[in-house]
């Protein structure tokens, strides 16, 4: 008897070189982003750009940049950046966009039912290109003919990159930013430049956009009373220290019932015990907790 | 919501349940030579226990080729996965495929795929989650994955329009299967596994977990392997691997009776890093829809 054909997702043609598992298991460590087996061949890709650059002949090679040799930790950041090299787009994370509007903005509703103040502040940590804060925008805009009818909405970006921040409030893109635009959205909320789209002006105008470097502590201590952070593939460059303090920051920027959301397969564990990891519909978020009653949450 | 007298009626139709299959004969015979230890089984005894059962065999051997199941290298025989696989794997895949024909082919209007991907999803779950604080047997916690919702079986084959109804009020509201059917049918198919599980005299822990993997609190055989099959199924229920909708609610895995009940027994649950499971479950995802799409499709 023969085995009919299964075509394997996993796209490895055999178990996982060990080498590379150690690079995903260092990049989790240090970073917090991990990649499942079924992204390990997208990994190796990365590494091989790399290693093509270093001339390393071997994974193992390359692992010995990313530990022992004197210019490992700027390897790494260079691993960091193509890791997340195009990850940026209008509605990068589906999952994580409707729970937003599903599960946590009816959350935020309740908890400030009994406020007079009825006003959403969310902060875009890290914008880069502006892609993030217009697609929530956008949602939001959706939200105010239903549940957030008659609210404020107030969304801050922030990014310490100059010529990002530029780009993101010229508010123009081409068609890989734009990519997951369905013609809804397309048509709704941007107009043609070009060849290429863009924002119109009544998305814009809930965004404020600043420059902000997220290690000044100075200025991290003001951006309060808000009720979600978007911090996605940003920490990641962070080392521990300063990663905590950046995580310190958010807890104490959000309301009680504020909610954090960090990049796809990215985590805090090891960083911080004050935030719950909570499970959402395909995507994760971190709650902020009661930090008596939390203790160990294992994030 | 329903009344007593209907729960009544409806748990005495499922009392009957003799229009649910049993489990195929070569498969029991088979499971029960496999109990035996390692050095009494033959290889080819098996290879030929399971050959006998055609379709059977050509599932398991599917299976076999997955990387599910540990296994890189292309194997065209039976014989070959039993001696490359190992007998405990091959246990598992024959197991695996035994439960998963049980499902009705049509009659209730449910995809009886999504069905077979959260059992195998959850199976493969749990043993992972097993493997990972250490839990002493992953075997049994693959099998009890694979079983727990042995009353969904059950609701299918012997309460089709009712069951129906309670999927699609769940499907609606965005709410757990259980609940929805707590609301429609009076009872829920912890219930009506039960009563599957007695009938097939399944070991006692494995009859709580078809019981009580929504209420591991009130296990009393077994209540670490209840719990860790309660926190897998919420996870694969809150990923690509649940029943075919997606519940819409906020879970925090720390507030579950499974998590109180098996961090008692397990320490290295303490500092368990759950993102890290949350995301492994994403190589599953993929595998186990391809899987189960290329064996239903046969």
């Amino acid at each position: 008897m023969t085995a009919a054909p299964t075509q394997s997702v996993i796209a490895l043609d055999g178990p996982p070189d060990p080498e590379l598992v150690r690079i995903r298991d260092l990049v989790y460590q240090v970073a917090g982003i991990f990649h499942p087996d079924s992204k390990l061949r997208l990994l190796h890709d990365r590494c091989g750009r790399r290693m093509k650059e270093l001339k390393s002949k071997n994974l193992h090679e390359y692992f010995e940049c990313l530990t022992v040799r004197p210019a490992r930790q700027t390897e790494l950041v260079a691993l960091l950046n193509e890791i997340t090299i195009g990850e940026t787009c209008f509605f990068r994370n589906q999952p994580q966009l409707d729970a937003l509007r599903q599960i946590v903005i009816p959350k935020i509703i309740e908890a400030k039912a009994k406020l007079p103040l009825r006003r959403l502040r969310i902060w875009s940590a890290g914008c880069s290109t502006g892609e993030e804060p217009y697609t929530l925008s956008m949602l939001l805009l959706e939200e105010s003919q239903r549940k957030l009818k008659d609210w404020t909405i107030e969304i801050l970006a922030t990014d310490l990159n100059e010529r990002s921040l530029a780009h993101a409030k010229n508010a123009v893109y081409g068609s890989y930013s734009t990519r997951n635009l369905t013609a809804y959205y397309r048509q709704k909320y941007f107009a043609p430049a070009a060849d290429q789209l863009q924002v119109q002006q009544f998305v814009r105008n809930s965004i404020a956009f600043s420059r902000l470097n997220l290690s000044d502590d100075s200025r991290m201590i003001f951006m309060k009373s808000l009720d979600v952070i978007f911090c996605c593939n940003v920490l990641i460059y962070f080392d521990l220290a300063s990663k905590r303090r950046v995580i310190q920051h958010f807890y104490n920027n959000l309301l009680p019932h504020g909610h954090l959301f960090l990049g796809h397969s990215e985590s805090l564990y090891g960083v911080c015990d004050d935030f719950r990891l909570v499970h959402l519909p395909g995507a994760t978020a971190y709650l902020k907790g009661e930090r008596s009653q939390v203790g160990k949450q294992g994030v | 919501m329903t009344s007593d007298a209907t729960k009544v009626n409806l748990l005495a139709r499922i009392e009957e349940l003799n229009q649910i299959p049993t489990i195929p004969a070569v498969l029991a015979h088979c499971l029960r030579y496999l109990e035996q230890p390692m050095e009494q089984l033959d290889v080819q005894k098996v290879t030929d226990m399971i050959a006998q059962d055609k379709s059977l065999a050509a599932q398991c051997l599917q299976m076999a080729n997955s990387p599910l199941f540990g296994r890189w290298q292309k194997v065209d025989t039976l014989r070959g996965a039993v001696v490359g696989l190992g007998f405990q794997r091959v246990s598992d895949i024959a197991m695996s495929c035994g439960v998963l024909n049980m499902t009705p082919k049509d009659g209730s209007g449910l995809d009886p795929v999504v069905f077979w991907e959260h059992s195998l999803g959850c199976a493969l779950v749990c043993r992972h989650f097993a493997r990972k604080i250490s839990y002493p047997d992953p075997g049994k916690a693959y099998l009890a994955g694979l079983l727990h919702d042995l009353g969904i079986i059950v609701n299918l084959w012997m309460l089709p329009k009712e069951f129906r109804a309670a999927f699609e009020l769940g499907r609606e509201k965005g709410i757990p299967l259980h609940e929805a059917e707590q609301s429609v049918l009076g009872f829920t198919h912890c219930e009506s596994g039960r009563l599957l599980a007695n009938r097939w005299e399944l070991s006692a822990d494995l009859r709580e977990v078809v019981a009580l993997h929504h209420s591991p609190q009130e296990s009393r055989e077994n209540a670490g392997l209840v719990a860790l099959v309660e926190l897998s199924d919420l996870l694969c229920r809150m990923s690509g691997l649940n029943y075919g909708y997606t519940e819409n609610r906020e879970v925090n895995l720390l507030e579950q009776g499974g998590f109180a009940v098996l961090s008692q027994q397990c320490r290295d649950l303490e500092n368990f890093d759950w993102a890290r499971l949350t995301f492994e479950l994403d190589s599953y995802m993929d595998e186990v829809h391809a899987l189960v799409r290329a064996i239903y499709r046969n």
